[in-house]
Order: C-alpha cells, then sequence, then structure tokens
C-alpha cells in the first residue's frame, strides 16, 4: 500500500534579492493613494514586471510583502490576467488584434504579417529577448481598426505591409521608449479621431504606461 | 432585531409551510425543515460564493418563476419555492453533466469513493449519463501542498471549500485559484506549501477526493469504518471527534460539528495525532527492572505483587508522605477518580499532582464562580488574550476567539512577549518582557492605558488567562485573573494543558484538593515539591500515571534528579520514555480510543470518551491497573468496572451527579458543564500580588509550539518531522550586539540548564527577550528561572 511518505521540500524564495530603494518608494506612492493597501496589488505587480522584466516568483512575493498579503494571493491575481507575464518576454511586446472588428477589416493578415515578418508565433519570444508577439481579445480600439499595440502603446489603421516595417524598425532601431504618436506617424493609417492632444508618455518596457492610472512602464509621467 | 428576524417568515417549501428567521439562507430553511437542497460550495460554517450552482431552485416571483442558488438567497416572507420540479431537475442534471466533464471517473481508486457528495448526488440527482465524450483535462497528480495534504486537480471541481476554509478560519490563505478559466486550478505558491495547523480540515470538507492526507491515504474504504464518537486527546478545548477505525486500527478523526466546542473543525495536531495509537513502539506487557537495568517482561500477577511488596514496605518504614503520585491528566475522570482514593486512602500519601508545574494554582483553574465558557467568546464585547498563544497550544480555541473577532465584532486584546497567531486580529497587541508583567498590569489596573480603558469599555469582557510562558511563575496569571475580576461584568477562562486536567482536579489528583473541588485539610507537595523530595530522599516512591516529567516539567533537570533519586519507581504508561528510564515496574496502559470514560474540558463540560479498538498486547485501563494494586495492599476498592467508578464519583463529587454515561451518550450528546462553585463548595477569589521586576539585561521565554517532541508527537510518523527544532529567537537590536545574526550559532546558559542554538532573528519580540521553543528535538530542558546568559559561538562573517 502507498504507506510511503510523500515529503514536500520547502525550496528558498527564488531570489532574496529587495528592490532598489527608488522602486520601494514608488510603490510605497501607489499604496498611499488607496485606502487599504492590498487595493494597489495590480499597479505593483506593474512594477514588479518592470522590476525583472517579467513577474518573477521574487517579485509576487515582495509585493505580498508590501501589501500584507500571502504570495499564494497574489499569485492568484496575477495569474487571472494575461498582461501580467510570468514568461520571459522581449523588450518589445507586440499585440495585434484579432477580435471581431479588426478581424473584418484585416486583423488576422496583420498578425500573420507580424508573425512572419518576426518568426516568433503567438505567444512566444524570439531567442534574442528582442520580440515577443501575441494575438490580444478588443484592445478597444474599434474606430481605428484594425490596431496593433507595441509595448500597449497603439497604432491605427495597420496594413500587413505597414506591419512588417514596424517588426523590421524595432529589429533594427532597437528605440529606447515606445512613443504610440511617433509609431503612428510611421505605421498607422486611418485614425479612430485625431487624438489632439499629444502622449507624452513613453513605454520602456512591455507593460503598460497609462498616465492616469500611475502604472510603471513609462517614462515622462507625473504621479 | 426585527420581529421578522425573532419570530421568523413564513416560507413556502415545495408545498410546506415553514417559519424561520427572516435574512436566514433558503438552503439552511430548506435543510432544517427536511428538505436537502444539493450542494457542492455551500458549507455551513463558511461563507456563502455560490459558485458550483448546484443548489439552484425555482421561486415564484411577481414576473414568474425564477431559479436561484438557495445557498445565496436569503428567505423572505411569503416566499414560495420549488426545489423539485422539472426545471429544478433538468438544472440539477445539467449541473451535474458540466461537473462531469472533467472529474475523472476513478471512484474505484478514489479515498473519497463510498462517502463522496459528488458521487452520492449524481447518484441522486444525476442524468445518469453524459453527451461529452472529449479528452478530460489532465494535471499532474496528486501533488503534495503541504506535507500533509495531496492535491489531485483533476478530481477537484472548483467549490473554494478548502480556498475559503484557508482565508477565513484559521487566516492562513496560501491556497488560491490560479489562472483562470479552463486552467483555473487550485495552487500554493511555488515555494510556500500550505503549512497551516488547520490544513486537515480541508481534506474533511472537500466534496470530491481532490484532497487526501497522507496519513489515511489508501488505508481503508469508508464502508470498511467503524466509527465511535469521542472527545479528542490533546488539549482541554474537549473538542468532538469521530474515531474511525478498520480491522482494530484507528485510521482516522474527524471533526464533528458542536457548536459548544469546535465547530467542526480540528488542528492537525488533532486530526493526525492518531497514529501513535498504532505504533510499534506500544508496550505490551508489564516489564521489572532487573539488576544491570534491562527489563523483562513479568506476569501482570508478578507486576503487582513486586509493586505492592515496595510501596508497602516504603509506607511501613516511612509512612504513606514517603510516596507519591504524578500525572493522571491524560486519562479519563473515572481513571482520575481511581487515582485520587488510592492515593489518598490506599497508599495514604497527599502528594499527588496531575500538573507538570507548568500549571496555574489549581484553585484558580476550578474554583472561581465566574469561569467562562468557551462560547462566551461569541458574545464578548472584548475579549483579553494574557496567556500563552492560543495558536500554538489550543488550536480550536484560536478559532473560535478569531471568529468572534473577525465576524461578530469582539474587541480583542492580546498580551504576550512576542508575536502570537492573534495579532493581525489584534485591536490591540501589547508585547512585554517576562518579569515585568506586574508593572504592566499595575499600569492596566490603574487605568493608565487609554487605549485599554477605551476597547475595555465594550462588555461583557472573556479573558484567556494563562502562563505566557514557563519562565513566568503562575503567580503572574493569578493577578491578572484577580484583575479582570475586578472588571464589571467580566469572566476569565484559565488555560492549562493536557486533556483532561480539569477533569482529574476534579477529582482531587492535586496536592490541595480532594475529589469534588474540595480544599484538604492538609495540603500534599505538588510535583516541583514531590520532585525535590524525591532528590532529597523525603520521598521514597513514585507513581507515575502517563506522565513524563523530564519532559514535561520546565525544570527538567530537576526532574531528572528526582527520578534518579527515587528508591522505587512504577509508570503506567503506553511508551517507553525519558520518564519511564527511571521506573523499576512498567505497566502498559490503554489509549483514549480504547477506553471508555468520561473526560472534563476547560469550561467544564463533561463529556464521553469511547472505545472502538483493543489495546496493544495485554495493556489494561488505569483504574484497573490501580485497582489491583490497591488489593495487593490489602485494600479492596470493590471496583470492577469503569461503570461502578462513575456511580461512585457521581455520589461523592455532587458537581458530577448530572453527568452519567447514560445521559452523556443519548440525551446530553454536547456534554454537561459542571455547575461554578458555590453551591457545593466555597467560591475562590484570586490573589493580587506583586511579582519583582527581573533586572536582567537578558531574560527567557520560554513556551510550546504545537508541534513538539512529545511522546505523542514522536510516536506518529506524520507529525514527528513537523517540529521546527530548536532555535533561539533574538531581538534585532539584541542580536547586533551580541554579533549574532539568523542562522549563526549561540550558546545560552540559565540557572537549570544550557543549550546552543542556531538564532532566528524576531523582530516581534520585545526588547531583551530570548524566546526558546520549548521540548523541541534536541533541544535539553533549560528551566523556568529567567534570568539567561547568552553569547555568540564562532565568528558571523
Amino acid at each position: 500500500m502507498g504507506s510511503e511518505p510523500i515529503t514536500l521540500t520547502i525550496r528558498p524564495a527564488e531570489s532574496g534579492k529587495k528592490w532598489s530603494d527608488e522602486s520601494l518608494e514608488r510603490a510605497r506612492r501607489i499604496m498611499a493613494r488607496y485606502p487599504e493597501k492590498r487595493s494597489a496589488v495590480m499597479p505593483l505587480l506593474y512594477l514588479a514586471m518592470a522590476e525583472d522584466g517579467r513577474l518573477t516568483n521574487g517579485g509576487m512575493e515582495q509585493v505580498a510583502e508590501l501589501v500584507g498579503i500571502t504570495p499564494a494571493q497574489v499569485l492568484a491575481v496575477a495569474s487571472f490576467y494575461t498582461m501580467y507575464k510570468r514568461e520571459r518576454t522581449g523588450k518589445y511586446l507586440i499585440s495585434a488584434c484579432t477580435s471581431i472588428s479588426c478581424m473584418l477589416t484585416g486583423g488576422d493578415d496583420v498578425f500573420e504579417a507580424i508573425e512572419l515578418e518576426s518568426g516568433v508565433p503567438h505567444g512566444e519570444t524570439d531567442e534574442e529577448g528582442l520580440i515577443s508577439v501575441e494575438h490580444v481579445e478588443c484592445i478597444g480600439a474599434c474606430g481605428g481598426a484594425p490596431a496593433v499595440q507595441v509595448n500597449y502603446e497603439l497604432i491605427e489603421g495597420v496594413t500587413p505591409v505597414k506591419a512588417r516595417e514596424l517588426v523590421r524598425w524595432l529589429q533594427q532601431e532597437r528605440p529606447a521608449t515606445i512613443n504610440t504618436d511617433e509609431m503612428q506617424r510611421h505605421f498607422g493609417g486611418r485614425r479612430s479621431f485625431d487624438w489632439a492632444v499629444a502622449e507624452e508618455a513613453s513605454a520602456v518596457g512591455p507593460y503598460p504606461a497609462f498616465q492616469p492610472f500611475g502604472t510603471v512602464g513609462g517614462v515622462g509621467e507625473g504621479e | 432585531m426585527t420581529a421578522r428576524e425573532t419570530e421568523g417568515v413564513l416560507v413556502t417549501i415545495d408545498g410546506k409551510e415553514v417559519r424561520a428567521p427572516e435574512g436566514e439562507l433558503l438552503i439552511k430553511t430548506a435543510e432544517d425543515n427536511g428538505t436537502y437542497i444539493p450542494r457542492f460550495c455551500w458549507h455551513p460554517r463558511l461563507k456563502e460564493v455560490g459558485m458550483c450552482r448546484m443548489c439552484l431552485v425555482d421561486i415564484e416571483t411577481p414576473g414568474g418563476s425564477m431559479m436561484v442558488t438557495a445557498c445565496t438567497n436569503p428567505i423572505s416572507d411569503g416566499m414560495v419555492v420549488d426545489t423539485k420540479n422539472d426545471r429544478v431537475k433538468k438544472a440539477q442534471e445539467a449541473i451535474l453533466e458540466y461537473l462531469l466533464i472533467n472529474h475523472p471517473l476513478d471512484c474505484p481508486v478514489c479515498d473519497r469513493g463510498g462517502e463522496c457528495p459528488l458521487q452520492d448526488q449524481t447518484m441522486s440527482y444525476g442524468p445518469g449519463e453524459t453527451r461529452f465524450v472529449e479528452e478530460k483535462r489532465h494535471f499532474e497528480k496528486p501533488i503534495p501542498i503541504s506535507d500533509l495534504v495531496l492535491l489531485d486537480r483533476e478530481r477537484c471541481i472548483l467549490c473554494a471549500r478548502c480556498t475559503r476554509f484557508a482565508d477565513e478560519v484559521p487566516g492562513d490563505p496560501l491556497i488560491e485559484f490560479k489562472e483562470r478559466g479552463y486552467g483555473t486550478q487550485i495552487s500554493i505558491f511555488p515555494n510556500q506549501p500550505f503549512s497551516s495547523y488547520f490544513s486537515g480540515n480541508t481534506v474533511q470538507i472537500c466534496p470530491v477526493g481532490a484532497l487526501t492526507a497522507t496519513p489515511y491515504r489508501f488505508r481503508a474504504r469508508p464502508w470498511d469504518l467503524k466509527a465511535v464518537e469521542s472527545t479528542c486527546p490533546h488539549c482541554t478545548a474537549g473538542d468532538r471527534i469521530s474515531i474511525e477505525a478498520s480491522q482494530n486500527q484507528v485510521l482516522r478523526f474527524l471533526g464533528v460539528d458542536v457548536d459548544a466546542t469546535n465547530r467542526g473543525w480540528l488542528s492537525d495536531k488533532c486530526r493526525f495525532g492518531f497514529e501513535y495509537l498504532n505504533s510499534e513502539d506500544r508496550l505490551t506487557n508489564p516489564l521489572a527492572r532487573q539488576e544491570g537495568g534491562t527489563y523483562e517482561e513479568v506476569s501482570w500477577g508478578e507486576a503487582t505483587s513486586i509493586i505492592a511488596q515496595r510501596f508497602g514496605a516504603i509506607r511501613e518504614a516511612h509512612g504513606g508522605d514517603a510516596l507519591a503520585v504524578l500525572g493522571g491528566a491524560h486519562g479519563t475522570n473515572e481513571d482520575a477518580y481511581a487515582l485520587s482514593v488510592f492515593a489518598r486512602d490506599v497508599l495514604g500519601t497527599k502528594n499527588i499532582d496531575c500538573r507538570m508545574d507548568d500549571a496555574l494554582g489549581t484553585r484558580l483553574l476550578t474554583g472561581i464562580d465566574r469561569r467562562a465558557r468557551i462560547s462566551d467568546v461569541d458574545t464578548a464585547g472584548t475579549i483579553i488574550v494574557w496567556g500563552p498563544d492560543l495558536k500554538e497550544e489550543h488550536p480550536t480555541l484560536y478559532l473560535r476567539v478569531r471568529h468572534a473577532v473577525q465576524e461578530l465584532g469582539a474587541n480583542l486584546i492580546v498580551i504576550h512577549p512576542r508575536a502570537t497567531g492573534l495579532d493581525d486580529r489584534a485591536d490591540l497587541k501589547i508585547t512585554y518582557r517576562p518579569g515585568s508583567g506586574s508593572d504592566l498590569l499595575t499600569q492596566l489596573r490603574g487605568g493608565d492605558r487609554d487605549d485599554v480603558n477605551a476597547l475595555l469599555e465594550a462588555s461583557p469582557v472573556v479573558a484567556f488567562v494563562g502562563r505566557t510562558g514557563y519562565t513566568e511563575g503562575p503567580t503572574m496569571a493569578e493577578a491578572v485573573a484577580s484583575w479582570i475580576l475586578e472588571l464589571e461584568d467580566s469572566r476569565v477562562l484559565p488555560l492549562a494543558r493536557r486533556a483532561n486536567v480539569f477533569g482529574a482536579l476534579d477529582m482531587g489528583v492535586a496536592p490541595d484538593l480532594e475529589p469534588g473541588r474540595i480544599a484538604a485539610t492538609e495540603t500534599g507537595r505538588d510535583t516541583r515539591q514531590i520532585l525535590g523530595g524525591l532528590a532529597s530522599g523525603d520521598i521514597r516512591g513514585l507513581l507515575l500515571v502517563g506522565a513524563d516529567p523530564v519532559r514535561d516539567v520546565p525544570d527538567g533537570s530537576l526532574a531528572t534528579s528526582g527520578l534518579s533519586g527515587a528508591e522505587f519507581v512504577v509508570a503506567i504508561d503506553m511508551f517507553h520514555n525519558d520518564s519511564t528510564a527511571h521506573a523499576d515496574v512498567i505497566l502498559p496502559a490503554l489509549g483514549f480510543s480504547e477506553k471508555e470514560g468520561t473526560v472534563t474540558n476547560i469550561e467544564g463540560r463533561v463529556q464521553k470518551v469511547n472505545r472502538i479498538a483493543p489495546g496493544s498486547g495485554q495493556s489494561r485501563s488505569d483504574w484497573s491497573i490501580i485497582a489491583d494494586i490497591a488489593t495487593a495492599l490489602g485494600s479492596d476498592l470493590g471496583w470492577t468496572s469503569e461503570q461502578e467508578i462513575n456511580d461512585a464519583m457521581m455520589a461523592r463529587v455532587p458537581a458530577y451527579a448530572e453527568a452519567s454515561w447514560d445521559a452523556l451518550d443519548w440525551e446530553e450528546r454536547d456534554g454537561v458543564v459542571v455547575p461554578a462553585p458555590g453551591a457545593d463548595v466555597p467560591v475562590y477569589r484570586p490573589e493580587m500580588t506583586t511579582q519583582p521586576t527581573v533586572g536582567a539585561e537578558l531574560v527567557l521565554h520560554s513556551a510550546r509550539k504545537l508541534y513538539d517532541d512529545g511522546v505523542m508527537m514522536r510516536k506518529g510518523p506524520s507529525l514527528h518531522r513537523l517540529a521546527p527544532g530548536g532555535f533561539a529567537h533574538l531581538h534585532p537590536d539584541d542580536a547586533r550586539r551580541l554579533g549574532a545574526r539568523t542562522g549563526s550559532a549561540v550558546r545560552l546558559v540559565t540557572k537549570r540548564g544550557e543549550a546552543e542554538l542556531p538564532v532566528q532573528v524576531d523582530p516581534s519580540l520585545h526588547r531583551g527577550v530570548v524566546y526558546v521553543p520549548f521540548n523541541q528535538p534536541g533541544v535539553g530542558p533549560l528551566g523556568d528561572d529567567p534570568v539567561v546568559r547568552v553569547t555568540a559561538v564562532g565568528e558571523p562573517d
């Protein structure tokens, strides 16, 4: 009978490393915006991604410690949402929308062009760690379909040809920051509406730089 | 409360009109009135989530009938419910067909098969066949989520009972849902196991075989088990359990939901603390020590006559007071009564004590009139815990307090030298240095602490009072109890260890009490004085009954010198232990699942203990061993069964007059609470005293962890490896000053012992306090004197 006890080895935490003082200070500012510390879990998870390039166990443990919940509870949140990347993600995350509006206007072809040009299939990253590719559900740009995002910065009215150019530009130019206005000028087409205000914030990694929400992905953001 | 909540509202369930309090959940109203609505996720002791959808019923609304989940819908006046119509039946069939898309049909090899809510409800409410032919989802299985619990994610139906339990009840949310949609699964964090003291409860409430516990896996089929209700033998809460056995082997304990005590929950130490009963190391025959120190098996007759001859000779030459009895707190009231009568009337000694020098005064434990009941915490305005960490020493009381604070809104004040399990729920935590408790108490009594005064305004006040650790004497707790009783509308629950210590005290297994909590006219020696007397030669003969003073007495060196100095020692026990090593005769005793009787819990609740398996070898009940020794000593006590002792006990101890076996077995299945002193014995008023402040730079705090190196733990393979081992916890400032850090070693020297231990830097400690868990594997006793000298060993890098 199966009487041999099954032992669970308790491994040491993945990394004992703590965040930089700057990140910890930033975490404290984010937490101060909420009446309950644990409400800050989601923005802090982006901070954790910015710290390690992806969401590591160490990052989740740090978030848990900061907001006073268990790492298991942090993992429950982090694993529910697709934008928290727990796998290695490239410097540039290209997300092509294949939901209905984009699909009807050629979104599938745009996505295929990105896959072929980059050689990276859905959900994967190139060997160099430069580009990750994914198709995603609606990103709220139906008026400017088909739409593509790089590091969650939006481009509207993308064609397969422009999509290939976008991939080559990222591979060759390797821009330090990703700016939506700049990409729209070079690779975009018909826009849903005139954005009027220039988007100053630029993304610096595969995590969003939503200024009003104090997420962490950008430069030039106020808090 | 509104009239509708108290008098109830009228609801029609399947054509039958019933009355129940407004707001009660429909699923409960239906069940209480004889209509069972099938369910998986709903559990009466957890918050409702409405996740499994199995409890869908039809209710009539002005807009026509509507399907709702009975587990999330409160009843209201005039509600008309149909739980059995075709629409409901179709919904139930659909839910079960969906659940079985992925649930494997491995019932023949599943531990839950035969007692599985999914299996049973599929038989009763399911469609009988499925339209799904697709491959089921697959996971690696089973995976360990803790040292005791294994998870089979294929069997899991995602009802969230385990995750809700972990979060809501013990406050250990270490398991959670991971991923989403089709990939949803229960998970721990990668390097953080579900190491909750209460993890086994998830196995009991899992509605499928997804969670299994290593001590029971593949040991039995439910239909081969026989069960008997009994009382948990581990702590003094008197938790109700079902003992289940097959082929005369106890295979598992289940918690029984009794509102008076444990509400169905058990700590893992209780739940899995049955393995020792089946240990191959159990004593099977009487043993007599030979020249040269080896033991030989002897017959019961030989053993009894050796004991009678030696005890008789000591009694003759030096008087009965040269004999002493230690122990008796692990047995039944019947055993304790027999022991008390035997010591006083046969041996002729007043030197008898069931406490191992780690408890409070006997009068505080038995004699106060405002002793709280466990259920008093539910109505408390403020709960004070000034004593041991309830999570470590009284785990189900910990759950009860947690629930009262978290769900019922009681204030909580915790006073302890370091972090305790309740701190996260405490409105106020006061951390203090052992040896300066009196200073703190003076402040509190004088009303100098506004934070305390404000919380105490919410009454009634219920206080758990005990020794926070062994370096703080019982008089401190006595003073705390005295302060609590000075407050208006307050009650005290004095804490003590060992399952039946309260019963044993009521039966007079104490130097200053006779059976019936009556103050003895002449006080005998307590445990400490008995051990001292043995060492000095004043006492010559000792009877140990289920006692291991070498391990259990805080000053273990005193116990060792006492036992080595004794002329003749008899031990009645289930195992060899560090104390029986000093015995001349060792007699094999029955375990608690092998005998029948009554026990008394912390609040004075007398409950039944029942037999399910025979003992090992020739082992016998304590009372019958004692009766035989009495006869050999020339005093026939006339008892031939536990039942007769129970009768004698009821006659002699007025407080127990109602606690007959018949009543406990049939009418009073939650037990009978013995009346508070006042009617039969005088009420005791705890004494307010002031302890001198200990001025040493560092003081020792020595207290138990749930898992330690006690013999019941050591003989249980699943639990024993959970003992954390010895550590010296130092405050960061003290560690820095001493040049120590986590992982480095320090040497501790006290008046009564020394040890070299790895350091754990522990910011939760009061500065100047060194905490060492008591009785951990490989750590010798440090005694109960608070003064400790600490030096770093080796150079920290």
